[in-house]
């Protein structure tokens, strides 16, 4: 997908300190001289195969497919390497820094996914690196933060608000307006202002073109693609793959949370009025006096009250049809797909697999694609915590 | 032109008043008035606590328009300050209905200038103020000199609300020169300043001041904000 003037529709735009559009400009031409040079796809592709561990496979989850009467595909982005789909974008992005000449990164993290895929990037490449965390995720993703320290990351706590994936985009931007110079943004999904939507899909389409390949040797495709959506890269990865064919049924799945009352979930696309929020025109979880809502999910990925500019055109559009599941139905998911399968998906994931889990009598006989986005273990804490109060 | 930056609503509306009041008596040529936002991304850490308290204790951008409203006889400019969600969804056009008549500009720090045509396009009649920067380039200039407002609002240094700024850096002069040589707009200094000396020399190479985190520090206690005013004058 790519933004006209920056704006995919209504929706985008650069809303950001005036200081920093001579940067976003800058990465703008990076970004189109990376894409126009063969040097530079090959170099990505060689650490996105030989480092990161792509092609990731497509397997058939023959367990669950049996038990809920649908045929499951699940994309095995939890196999690479740091455990999500994340390093696709950061390999990506580390290699514009360096094309600008940047020593220095900075990003947010929520899970931890993106910090850790960051701060692994910065490693290989000799960058400095700081991750911006919000103080209440540092405390429930803290393998996590253990992790981008060894890497040689600094991980500054956010105070701020809820404590969580807004405050800590919020201390970036800060930190890139003090430090524009010398510093590379690593966003870490398809928010903020333009390039950056435009850039880390590009980056994610990856995903969605290998799992086209692995159905066209099939000589099938699937009948519906599901993804899970807090800022939507993975989302919109997979969904890249299959956007122009119409046969495909594209479900981006949010998180309900405790419930759908405001401040209960971070369902942006299902609940949310249009707004601007972090440098982008978007849908938003806001009040009826401009103020963006406090959000939740069990998921520390997925509590976040803006989404992608692009996600808001596709869900105008109709291409793709947003919904949400509560925090129950997503630990349930893991739940099955752990005993079914042995895969211990990411909280943000399980939200996918529950959606296809919920709808079993909708989707039988069909063959249904799950982006499964990234690994559990960093949920491990969260998860063990809940079993305790339903025990 | 020396203006001062308050947060409305804040700590309440009674003593938000009480301050804007010493301001105009203080002399000052132009009143900022922020309408909370509760992200706001160009903001240190004295204004954002300001705001969520201000937030807290019911600023809602009704309220605060409608204490900006009271003040229509004063001869004092006034200029709105908040962040482009605000208006957005306040309404852009419902905004500019209620505000026009009574306003000399907007300055919304997350609408760069390339986007200010988002609120134009959709029936702003506010001049909305364009901003320069230590990193403005020459090629900027156009952009800003098409904006309707008489001024521009100049961020003297790279940072956020409160960070400390260098008047006399070499750097911040030459913008300020190519701004002067390739507009007619009254450059406004803003970031950075604090005391009477930064206010001076604010006059001297530029064309005026704001001052807004010392001023918000002094909200809770309007005896210390009109002697810190005074001190300014």
């Amino acid at each position: 997908m790519r933004a006209t003037d920056g704006f995919y529709g209504q929706y985008g735009g650069q809303f950001v300190p005036e200081i920093l559009i001579p940067a976003l400009d800058e990465l703008e031409r990076a970004y189109q001289d990376f894409k126009n040079n063969d040097g530079s796809i090959k170099l990505l592709q060689r650490y996105l195969n030989e480092y990161a561990g792509r092609p990731t496979p497509v397997y058939y989850a023959k367990n669950i497919s049996e038990k809920y009467g649908f045929g499951l595909y699940l994309k095995r982005e939890d196999l690479l390497h740091t455990g999500a789909h994340k390093i696709n974008n950061t390999i990506g992005q580390v290699l514009l820094a360096v094309s600008m000449k940047k020593k220095r990164v900075i990003a947010e993290t929520g899970a931890g996914q993106h910090g850790v895929a960051t701060a692994t990037a910065a490693a290989l490449f000799g960058l400095t690196c700081r991750i911006y965390m919000g103080s209440l995720d540092v405390e429930r993703q803290m393998p996590n933060v253990k992790k981008m320290r060894l890497l040689g990351a600094e991980v500054v706590p956010v105070d701020e608000g809820l404590r969580t994936l807004k405050d800590a985009i919020s201390a970036s931007l800060k930190d890139w307006v003090t430090n524009v110079t010398g510093t590379h943004y690593l966003l870490g999904s398809v928010a903020g202002p333009h390039p950056f939507p435009e850039i880390v899909a590009y980056f994610q389409s990856v995903i969605g073109r290998e799992a086209l390949d692995y159905f066209r040797l099939q000589g099938f495709l699937p009948d519906c693609v599901i993804a899970c959506v807090g800022g939507g890269s993975n989302a919109l990865g997979i969904f890249q793959g299959f956007l122009e064919l119409s046969a495909v049924e594209l479900i981006g799945v949010e998180a309900g949370g405790r419930s759908l009352d405001p401040g209960q979930n971070a369902a942006t696309l299902t609940l949310g009025s249009r707004g601007i929020f972090q440098g982008a025109l978007s849908y938003l979880l806001q009040d009826g006096f401009c103020q963006v809502r406090d959000v939740h999910s069990v998921s520390a990925g997925l509590d976040y009250a803006g989404v992608g500019p692009q996600h808001s055109f596709l869900k105008d559009s109709g291409r793709v049809t947003y919904t949400c599941v509560f925090d129950g139905q997503a630990l349930n998911a893991f739940h099955e797909l752990t005993r079914l399968e042995g895969i211990l998906p990411a909280l943000e994931s399980a939200h996918a697999v529950a959606y296809a889990l919920e709808h079993a009598q909708d989707l039988r006989g069909k063959r249904v694609l799950v982006n499964l986005s990234g690994r559990g273990d960093k949920d491990l804490g969260i998860i063990e915590k809940y079993m305790g109060k339903e025990a | 032109m020396r203006g001062i930056y308050l947060v409305g609503g804040y700590p309440d509306r009674e003593t938000f008043n009480e301050c804007v009041h010493s301001v105009i008596e203080s002399g000052f040529d132009f009143l900022e008035i922020g309408i909370p936002f509760n992200d706001p991304i160009a903001d240190g850490p004295v204004i954002a606590r300001a705001i969520h308290e201000a937030l807290e204790n019911g600023a809602a951008p009704d309220q605060v328009m409608d204490d900006i409203l009271l003040l229509k006889n004063t001869e004092i400019k006034k200029y709105v300050m908040t962040y482009a969600n605000v208006v957005y969804s306040y309404g852009i056009k419902k905004f500019s209905g209620k505000m026009a008549d009574y306003l000399d500009g907007v300055i919304i720090p997350d609408l760069p200038n390339r986007m200010s045509r988002l609120f134009y396009d959709n029936g702003f009649d506010i001049p909305v103020v364009p901003f320069a920067t230590l990193e403005t380039r020459l090629s900027d200039i156009d952009m800003i000199n098409r904006s309707k407002s008489e001024i521009i609002y100049f961020v003297g240094v790279r940072g956020i609300t409160g960070a400390s700024g260098n008047l006399e850096s070499s750097e911040l002069l030459e913008k300020i020169r190519m701004l002067k040589d390739n507009t007619d707009k009254k450059v406004i200094i803003g970031f950075g300043i604090k005391t009477r000396d930064d206010a001076v020399r604010a006059l001297r190479i530029g064309d005026g001041f704001v001052v807004g985190t010392e001023a918000v520090k002094r909200q809770k206690k309007p005896d210390e904000l009109k002697s810190y005013l005074n001190s300014l004058m």
